[in-house]
């Protein structure tokens, strides 16, 4: 039942000790569930009496700050409390092979942030968006394919030609579920399912610029 | 394991995140105080003049409340300076900067076991300053009753301490008067008949023993009775006091020889300290016929003299009793008042006395002040200042002629504080706001626009449309400028006004506005706007016939009895207990239109006191709503007879319809043996139509162990689902029995607390836990919701291996059967079946960070969204804690794909603080003792309402805003991306139809 004392320093770097309880706001440092607790003072200094031995954790009830909780043992003899750090959730015993200097010495963990920054609008990050990236790129390959085109080598123009009539056929035909000139058209030297290919390409053509043309006219 | 906690919360706790644009417009906050104590002289408010730089004062208002709360309030709008909220017992001495609340010293004189005075709270103590060379002066600090100790301001040194010597011996020690070279301190010494007065004195430098006496007296009441006097000349103190009728005192020298004198005549009633004491050497003593006498020092004589007698102030059927106060000016000259409630003028009036004009002679100048009795109650404290005098000439015939500028603080029994200047009122806090003991929210009816137009000619209509067409351009305008800019409402803009044209509360869109009701200590019921905080109507409880004696009311419950989809404006019934000074308690109900804050039952006028229903004559046992479709209030008094309110004969009809199946599981016993009795109802065979419940069966509870408190679901909110599907494509089925009850048990044997979930039909035992108890009392708070049982204790058991210490809350969920896919019905099969108690519960403890003063689940509309708990932390924040984290089948281990799939995460003992689910963010709220909630009109909101000292609400969202654009939805980057493909399509479409063109001719 012998009351012991314990003293403590609770600082902050770089602030005067009038502004550290103006940062710090009213705070208490309690033992356990807040049976025992002292207050913190004006010059960051916080006293806890007539504790009883026993082994405690030291916690700092501030609003604005978080904290590291504390390991004490306060021991029967004269001797000074014991101070180890603590992580909560971990089990109290066996203790920490790590002591900590008495008096305490509190820094502040972090300063609570309580907000999350709203989102805004950011061309930038926009583009940045990978997704936004293969479009633009595949923009700029449709426009500058045909520059790119012209400017290779007649032959090999033809043969790349040649292949994408193919390609572009075996497309149409398989849009427009014709799937079995699309399967032939994969076989070499077929002229039949090229021009199946062209026509069903020309057919749409046929369609589609007046359909251009109305919308145009509308905006 | 700390990053990885953290990624959980980055993906499930920002969900319900706040933007700090949002602060304050979702949410707000209220600080109160707690309503001032004013029973004792020491603690009750007083005026108090700071220097705040060098030549400028402020004065502020002191204060010490019945909710534990030192506060300094700024006397020009009434907002709080300082709040410093004290811990509970203990003899501690702290110092506080008046300005900004700045501890300044804090130091522990006694043990809180140690205390041997309890009631009144500053009886046996008191402290004296003595100026120094330093800052700060000394103090003197009489602790205990029997212990005086010098402590060093500066430093919290203590220079020297005395005890007296027996303390065992029947002289307590109540006042302390020090002068520069000795204390005296004053205590009663008790006999058989009265108390006699006993005086010791010390020396101030170091504390010895100087003389001891007892002096022949006779007092009657105790400390009131002795008024310690200085005067401002530096003389010797005296000491005042009150003996048989007459007023006697006496010279305070260290030796004690002076002799007392005293007052001629023994025509005294009683005599009052106005705080004018120290240093003034002021005090009132009133007459046998009630007429106040202003006593002052006086070096010859009796020592003390009457220098004034106020006017008419005797005992009068015209008046009610007068309040007397004192009060200083900022040169330092008193004031007495004498603040009386005038029955004729129905106006509260004052009168100052001040001894320093007319040439010293004195002078009185009165006012009478609208003091609004109706809303606020009587007046119980007055505290006074007067800081200016202003010579102002009346007329030519007294040039000298001066009007006092009289501020008052004033108490009222209701809890209101109120600053008048003059009879001008600068300010009101409603203080018992911070006693709240019920509270309920109440949905507003929606807009509604008439039109009555039947008969109406053509004329008639092209002239009404002609003049509605006024507002066309106006909504024209509206309706282009939401279309363009994207303006449209959301969970956080801000809510229009709260009244429309026709001065009828309405709710909003989203249903956010509501009407919370609140009951509160001090007999004083108030509507409260939920979107602001605002006090819409507030009415005083009548104490009915117990008005002549006295009485407590205390709320126990409001329940709504009509709500606003019943087709009319809702109402609240407030379920209260009254106490009467004669020990007779009396359940009296009030019923209340919860939109105006009119009596329902009509029983009485407008903006006076409301009438209650005195339901029954004796204390309440229970309470609950009948279920079903009608909305009873049903009470059950002592002796287990049942009262139905409304009492009509629909209400007869529908209790009894269900008689039959009720179960009332009920508190039993005297406090510390309490048990659970369940109850069945039966009709009364003597009287007709009345019923009456009889017990049926006993919980099976230890004997050593009394119930404390009986948790039941709310069963207001809709269950969404029946059950959760697994990864395993298993269903795992929820427990739903309706009859579900939670209850906290305390052992008296060992220090142990336990948690039973029962069924109150049969009172079987469904779920039990023991928990540790420290020091034995039993702080368990719990929650029941559906299937989902979450309780909260301290842990402080760590010393065995492997053990830890903390706040531990634990979530237990109940599923049907033994197995997944097990199915009982158990929402609908009756208690007796065998079926009903194959349960299986999944629970899992959890450390918190902080301690939990209390814990709530949110509530939403249908019950789809999840639901969170809101727990209120020790250190005054209100958080939310996401139900996923306190899922109790969180595997122990890396998650399988299985559970992957039901979006289960590793457990962790620790729930991590996370100051982004702090919702109360950058506001204090302190010492929260209750948290309501309450479903929004959308699904994905719930209203979240924390009161005890301070009050808060905010909104939550606990699955997100997945019923209503988001703030954070980008109309620009919608808008920006559509606007771009168009353009690219406008673009591209000629080179395509070129190229197509030519694929034709050269193909």
């Amino acid at each position: 039942m012998r009351p012991s004392w314990f003293l403590a320093v609770l600082c902050r770097t770089d602030t005067t000790k009038r502004s550290v309880y103006g940062e710090l706001g009213p705070a208490k440092v309690i033992l356990d569930n807040g049976k025992s607790y002292g207050g913190v003072k004006w010059d960051g200094t916080f006293s806890i009496p007539d504790v009883h031995p026993g082994t405690y954790i030291l916690s700092v009830l501030a609003h604005n700050f978080t904290f590291d909780k504390l390991r004490v043992d306060v021991s029967d003899s004269d001797s000074l409390p014991e101070v180890r750090p603590y992580i909560p959730g971990t089990p109290l015993s066996p203790p920490s092979q790590v002591m900590l200097p008495y008096p305490i010495l509190l820094a502040p963990r972090q300063r609570n942030n309580y907000f999350v920054p709203r989102q805004t609008f950011n061309l930038l990050g926009m583009f940045q968006n990978p997704m936004m990236l293969m479009m633009v790129a595949a923009g700029a390959m449709m426009l500058g394919a045909p520059y790119l085109l012209k400017s290779l080598d007649p032959e090999a123009l033809e043969d790349f030609k040649a292949r994408q009539a193919k390609y572009s056929g075996i497309q149409n035909s398989i849009q427009s579920g014709d799937f079995k000139a699309g399967l032939s058209a994969l076989m070499p030297n077929d002229d039949r399912a090229r021009s199946t290919g062209v026509s069903t390409s020309g057919s749409q053509s046929n369609q589609t610029p007046t359909k251009g043309k109305g919308k145009g006219r509308r905006r | 394991m700390l990053l990885s906690l953290l990624a959980v919360f980055a993906i499930i706790g920002l969900t319900s995140a706040l933007h700090a644009s949002e602060a304050g417009v979702v949410d707000w906050q209220k600080s109160l105080v707690g309503v001032p104590l004013t029973y004792t002289t020491s603690l009750s408010p007083a005026f108090h003049r700071v220097h705040d730089t060098v030549n400028t004062t402020r004065s502020v208002i002191l204060t010490a409340t019945g909710n534990n709360v030192l506060a300094a309030l700024d006397p020009v709008d009434g907002s709080v300076a300082v709040a410093a909220l004290s811990g509970p017992g203990g003899a501690t001495l702290r110092i506080f900067d008046a300005l900004t609340g700045q501890l300044l010293l804090e130091n522990r004189l006694h043990a809180p076991s140690s205390g041997h005075l309890s009631e009144p709270i500053d009886l046996g103590t008191a402290l004296s300053l003595q100026p120094t060379e330093n800052t700060r002066p000394h103090i003197f600090v009489l602790t205990n009753g029997h212990s005086v100790r010098l402590i060093d301001g500066s430093t919290g040194d203590m220079k020297w301490g005395w005890t007296s010597a027996d303390q065992t011996s029947k002289v307590i020690y109540t006042k302390l008067v020090a002068t520069s070279s000795t204390v005296y301190l004053i205590g009663l010494s008790k006999s058989i008949q009265s108390n006699t007065l006993h005086i010791t004195s010390l020396s101030a430098s170091t504390g010895e023993l100087i003389e001891d006496v007892d002096v022949p007296s006779n007092i009657a009441e105790g400390p009131a009775d002795i008024i310690p006097l200085t005067s401002v000349s530096g003389a010797e103190p005296r000491l005042a006091w009150f003996d048989r009728g007459a007023i006697r005192s006496m010279l305070l020298t260290p030796d004690l020889k002076d002799k007392p004198a005293s007052t001629k005549e023994a025509r005294y009633r009683r005599v009052i300290d106005v705080n004018l004491g120290e240093e003034r050497g002021i005090f009132v003593a009133i007459q046998h016929d009630g007429s106040a006498r202003v006593f002052r020092i006086d070096e010859e004589g009796p020592g003390v003299k009457a220098i004034w007698e106020f006017a008419d102030s005797a005992d009068s059927g015209r008046y009610a009793p007068s309040i007397y106060s004192g009060g200083l000016d900022k040169e330092g000259n008193p004031y007495v008042s004498r603040v009386f409630w005038s029955h004729v003028l129905g106006k509260a009036s004052v009168h100052v006395f001040a001894p320093h004009l007319a040439d010293g002679k004195g002078l009185v100048s009165g006012f009478a002040f609208p003091f609004d009795t109706r809303t606020h109650g009587i007046i119980n404290h007055v505290c006074v200042l007067c800081p200016h005098m202003n010579g102002v000439a009346v007329d030519n015939a007294h040039p000298g002629g001066f009007t006092v500028l009289t501020r008052l603080f004033v108490t009222t029994t209701t809890g209101a504080v109120q600053f008048w200047q003059r009879d001008v009122l600068e300010w009101t806090r409603e203080e018992s706001l911070a006693s709240i003991s019920a509270a309920e929210f109440v949905d507003l009816p929606e807009e509604q626009v008439v039109h009555s137009h039947n008969a109406e000619s053509f004329v008639q209509r092209v002239v009404r449309h002609i003049i509605d067409a006024k507002d066309f351009p106006r909504y024209l305008a509206a309706f282009v400028n939401r279309f363009l800019t994207g303006s449209y409402e959301t969970t956080s803009s801000v809510l229009p006004s709260a009244v429309n044209a026709s001065g009828l509360l309405t709710r909003d869109t989203f249903g956010f506005r509501k009407v919370i009701v609140a009951a509160t200590g001090f007999g004083k019921i108030y509507g409260l706007d939920s979107s602001t905080g605002d006090v819409l109507w507030s009415r005083i409880l009548g104490l009915g016939w117990a008005a002549e004696v006295g009485a407590v009311i205390r709320p126990l419950k409001i329940y709504v009895t009509r709500t606003v989809a019943d087709g009319d404006t809702p109402q609240v019934v407030v379920v209260t207990q009254r106490r009467a000074e004669n020990t007779l308690v009396d359940t009296v109900l009030f019923h209340i239109d919860a939109l105006t804050g009119e009596d329902a039952r009509g029983a009485s006028p407008s903006g006076e006191v409301l009438q209650g229903l005195d339901i029954i004559s004796g204390p309440l046992v229970d309470m609950f709503f009948l279920p079903g479709e009608k909305k009873v209030v049903v009470l059950i008094d002592e002796f287990l007879g049942v009262h139905l309110y409304p009492d009509n004969d629909e209400s007869q009809e529908a209790f009894t319809k269900v008689a039959k199946s009720l179960y009332l599981p009920l508190r039993a016993g005297v406090p510390g043996n309490r048990r659970l009795v369940g109850h069945q109802v039966h009709p009364n065979p003597e009287l007709h139509d009345h019923y009456f419940a009889s017990p049926i069966w006993t919980t099976d509870f230890p004997a050593s162990e009394d119930v404390l408190s009986i948790i039941r679901p709310s069963h207001s909110q809709p269950v969404a689902s029946l059950g959760k599907v697994l990864g395993n494509r298993t269903t795992l089925y929820k427990y739903l029995n309706p009859n579900l009850l939670a209850v906290v048990t305390a052992s008296k044997t060992v220090s142990k607390c336990s948690i039973y979930v029962v069924d109150s039909v049969k009172g079987s035992i469904l779920y039990h836990v023991s928990l540790p108890a420290p020091d034995g009392d039993c702080d368990v708070k719990a929650n029941l919701v559906e299937n989902w049982l979450v309780y909260t204790y301290y842990n402080g058991e760590g010393d065995r291996l492997g053990q830890t210490k903390g706040q531990t809350l634990v979530s237990v969920e109940f599923y049907e059967g033994n197995k997944p896919d097990d199915k009982t019905r158990s929402s609908d099969i009756s208690s007796y079946s065998e079926k009903s108690t194959h349960i299986t519960a999944y629970e899992q403890a959890f450390l918190l960070p902080h301690g939990i003063t209390a814990l709530s689940s949110t509530a939403t509309k249908f019950g789809i969204t999840t639901k969170d708990i809101i727990v209120a932390y020790q250190n005054n924040q209100i958080q939310s804690i996401p139900r996923r984290l306190l899922d109790p089948r969180r595997p122990k281990r890396k998650p399988t794909s299985e559970e992957m799939e039901e979006m289960l995460i590793q457990y962790d003992p620790l729930l991590p603080y996370e100051p982004r689910a702090v919702l109360s963010h950058n506001y204090q709220v302190a010492n929260v003792q209750r948290v309501i909630t309450s479903p929004a009109l959308l699904e994905s909101t719930s209203l979240v309402f924390a009161y005890g000292l301070d009050l808060f609400h905010t909104r939550v969202t606990p699955s997100g805003t997945f019923d209503v654009l988001s703030e954070n939805f980008n109309k620009a980057q919608l808008v920006f991306t559509v606007g771009g493909l168009l353009a690219a399509i406008i673009i591209t479409k000629p080179m395509v139809q070129r190229k197509k063109l030519r694929e034709r001719w050269y193909q």
